[in-house]
């Protein structure tokens, strides 16, 4: 039975590298990047900014404003502190953070594959498909390409980004009640 | 610009008016040869507090720093600027397995800079097991004594007078009711306007960190700081350091840049703290440097767990000293070491730090961080290295040199990580929590003590399920009079190399048990007095 969990077995994707992997998805509708709000990006590819503008509201969930120009301007600004920071890591560290979108993206077609070879891509934009995802990520469902330890430390990185670029914004700080710093008088 | 900022002196910028020496590598467009009497890797609690000592006593310094000078003016007390400019690695280190993050300094004043002024003495019975069981001469309490009383005096270490924020209150509330010792912290700072922001720099000259105290006292005596410039690796000839390979560091100091520096000097220290201070030796791939292969073992953290709660009060944890409460109740009932001790202190609460330290992401993580106000959190820092199934982590070197640290946690180690768990718990329900949330991925929201102490004795203590942090790195190059088992002597002289000392927390031969800044302030006056005197006769 093609089920979401049988797609993520090592057997069944033995052959694939993960180039391959990169081209299949990049013909296959995986979301634009969102406005670089004049951002001269250093780091994030614009598919991986596509990427970030999906994954970002649902870990983010309702710590974003929420009429949806608030949350779509939220969302880049995300994305920008996001490559402002990771410019500022270690080469090694930033070569990881490359291979994780890589391996992001294979996991998740993969976990798509059936809808995406049909032609539907409005998978991107099923915030639950999304969700169910990320929860399998965090607690690191072992029957994918990576070990489990491999994948927790996948999701801890995505996550502990996302969640220091915004709470480094000043547009989270009503949300987490959070005065900023004092005015020193 | 606000008035307290336009009357805040900017003590090394008016001292850089006045001629200090300072270089700034990232700018050096060739590679440049620098020579002095001794040159100083590391301008944290040990380089800094060296320095000054070596400038006083007359000879020629320079003093190295792999961060940027960052002065009071440039500390804005914003999360993300400090985190990326002033921390190792932008303050994401970790070990390698990915289950500890660790927090360094890395700026002129190093840890001094970004840490929460907690300021304990070297506690006895630290000092007794080094005597007793790793052979070091010269640690005594009577014999330490003194260097305590000097360093209190030089970084102001005192009593801190005002009352504990809202997030240490609840420790202390805790501790009354359920008949525990605790105590109140003393801080390196004067004249602090209890803002919380230790942690992102000083923006009023309060903390008395080695920048603004010993560091201006070693560029006032003449000695030349070089900042952004890392120390690579040590040239051996006949038996001693010939000269020291530094390479610069790039515009943003976060990555190396293009230019390279060599330093010679008659005598070298290492001041670049545990991690780094091995690195430097592990890079010079030199056996007279190692020759038992101890440099980078024996690396102890105080692994640190940590327990959130909701009160039924507001906290607001981003405010007041961070670290103004402790209790030492877990070490002193478990000092026989059958279980591990731990100590127990809080941590402060900005959102940065609290976001990307609690568990999860979607609703369930949002939903914590808009009750940050009400969050109370708790830590327990593991007191390693006195067990033998706690022997420490090791230092290695990554594929571009830069330094890792490879830390298993041990199941002894782990049963102390569950013991602190369950004894935060209780403290804090002790203290009127409504909720408490151990941070652990399986953890859920506990509403009462019997539910917590059920859950927490089945969560699997495990690297990346349990969530463990360090802001305490020691050891790695530990000192002792077996030179089979130390890589310096009791006076922080390398045992070959006549010319190398290693003045910092990375001769710790276990951890210190308690926040270490005050022991290296003390050890490293003690080694650099030794030293100035040598030196200058």
């Amino acid at each position: 039975m093609l089920t979401r969990r049988n797609l993520l077995k090592k057997s069944a994707f033995s052959g694939m590298t993960l180039l391959a992997l990169e081209v299949f998805y990049a013909t296959r509708g995986i979301p634009t990047a969102p406005d670089s709000l004049g951002h001269s990006f250093e780091f994030l590819t614009p598919n991986e900014r596509g990427i970030l503008s999906k994954l970002t509201p649902v870990i983010l969930a309702e710590s974003l404003p929420e009429s949806t120009e608030g949350r779509e301007l939220a969302v880049k600004e995300v994305i920008v502190g996001w490559d402002i920071a990771v410019n500022g890591l270690p080469i090694l560290t930033q070569k990881e953070i490359r291979k994780l979108f890589a391996v992001l993206n294979s996991n998740f077609i993969f976990s798509l594959t059936p809808r995406l070879l049909t032609g539907v891509t409005e998978a991107w934009d099923n915030f639950d498909e999304i969700e169910e995802f990320l929860n399998d990520w965090r607690l690191s469902d072992p029957d994918s390409l990576l070990t489990a330890n491999e994948l927790r430390v996948g999701y801890i990185g995505m996550v502990e980004l996302t969640m220091a670029s915004w709470y480094a914004n000043t547009r989270s700080w009503s949300f987490c009640g959070y005065p900023g710093p004092p005015v020193l008088y | 610009m606000s008035d307290l900022r336009n009357k805040t002196p900017d003590l090394v910028v008016e001292g850089l008016k006045q001629g200090w020496k300072h270089i700034d590598a990232s700018g050096l467009t060739e590679d440049k040869i620098f020579e002095a009497d001794v040159v100083i890797i590391g301008s944290g609690a040990g380089g800094g507090n060296t320095s000054e000592i070596l400038a006083q006593a007359g000879l020629n310094v320079i003093i190295l720093e792999e961060g940027p000078l960052q002065t009071t003016r440039d500390f804005h007390m914003k999360e993300d600027e400090a985190y990326s400019n002033l921390y190792q690695e932008s303050a994401g280190r970790q070990t390698m397995d990915r289950g500890i993050k660790i927090f360094q300094g890395r700026m002129v004043g190093g840890g001094t800079g970004i840490n929460w002024t907690t300021c304990f003495r070297t506690p006895p019975s630290t000092l007794k097991f080094w005597t007793e069981e790793m052979q070091v001469n010269g640690f005594s309490e009577n014999e330490m004594r003194p260097w305590f009383e000097w360093v209190e005096h030089r970084y102001q270490i005192q009593d801190w007078e005002v009352s504990p924020n809202a997030n240490n209150s609840v420790l202390e509330t805790g501790c009354e009711k359920l008949g525990i010792s605790w105590g109140k912290i003393r801080r390196n700072v004067a004249g602090c306007l209890n803002l919380g922001y230790c942690g992102t720099g000083c923006p009023t000259n309060a903390k008395q960190s080695t920048l603004v105290t010993t560091i201006p006292g070693a560029l006032k005596e003449g000695a030349t700081l070089i900042s952004k410039a890392k120390a690579e690796n040590f040239e051996i000839k006949n038996g001693k350091i010939h000269e020291l390979k530094c390479h610069a560091m790039n515009l943003r100091g976060n990555n190396p840049g293009r230019q390279s520096l060599t330093i010679k000097a008659r005598h070298f220290v290492l001041s670049a703290g545990a991690i780094g201070s091995p690195a430097v030796i592990l890079r010079s791939k030199n056996k007279i440097l190692n020759p038992y292969g101890i440099v980078g073992t024996r690396t102890f953290l105080h692994p640190v767990n940590i327990s959130g709660a909701v009160m039924p009060f507001p906290v607001h944890g981003e405010y007041g000293a961070p670290q103004t409460i402790f209790s030492d109740h877990y070490i002193e009932t478990r000092i026989n070491n059958k279980k591990p001790g731990f100590k127990l202190e809080c941590p402060p609460l900005q959102p940065m730090l609290v976001s990307t330290t609690l568990e999860g992401h979607g609703k369930v993580h949002a939903n914590i961080m808009r009750k940050r106000p009400f969050l109370h959190a708790l830590i327990g820092l593991q007191r390693d290295g006195f067990h033998p199934e706690s022997i420490g982590g090791k230092v290695y070197l990554k594929s571009d040199s830069t330094p890792g640290l490879d830390y298993p946690v041990s199941n002894y180690v782990w049963e102390g990580i569950r013991d602190a768990f369950i004894a935060m718990a209780e403290l804090q329900f002790a203290s009127g929590a409504k909720t408490v949330a151990p941070v652990h991925r399986d953890a859920k929201l506990y509403q009462n003590i019997k539910e917590a102490k059920i859950a927490i004795a089945s969560l699997p203590m495990e690297t990346l399920k349990a969530r463990l942090f360090s802001a305490h790195v020691m050891g790695g190059c530990p000192m002792g009079e077996d030179s089979t088992k130390s890589v310096v002597n009791s006076k922080g002289l390398h045992h070959e190399v006549e010319n190398l000392s290693v003045f910092d927390g990375s001769v710790f031969p276990t951890s210190i048990a308690t926040n270490p800044m005050e022991s290296i302030f003390a050890v490293t006056a003690k080694f650099a007095t030794e030293l100035a005197n040598r030196l200058v006769s």
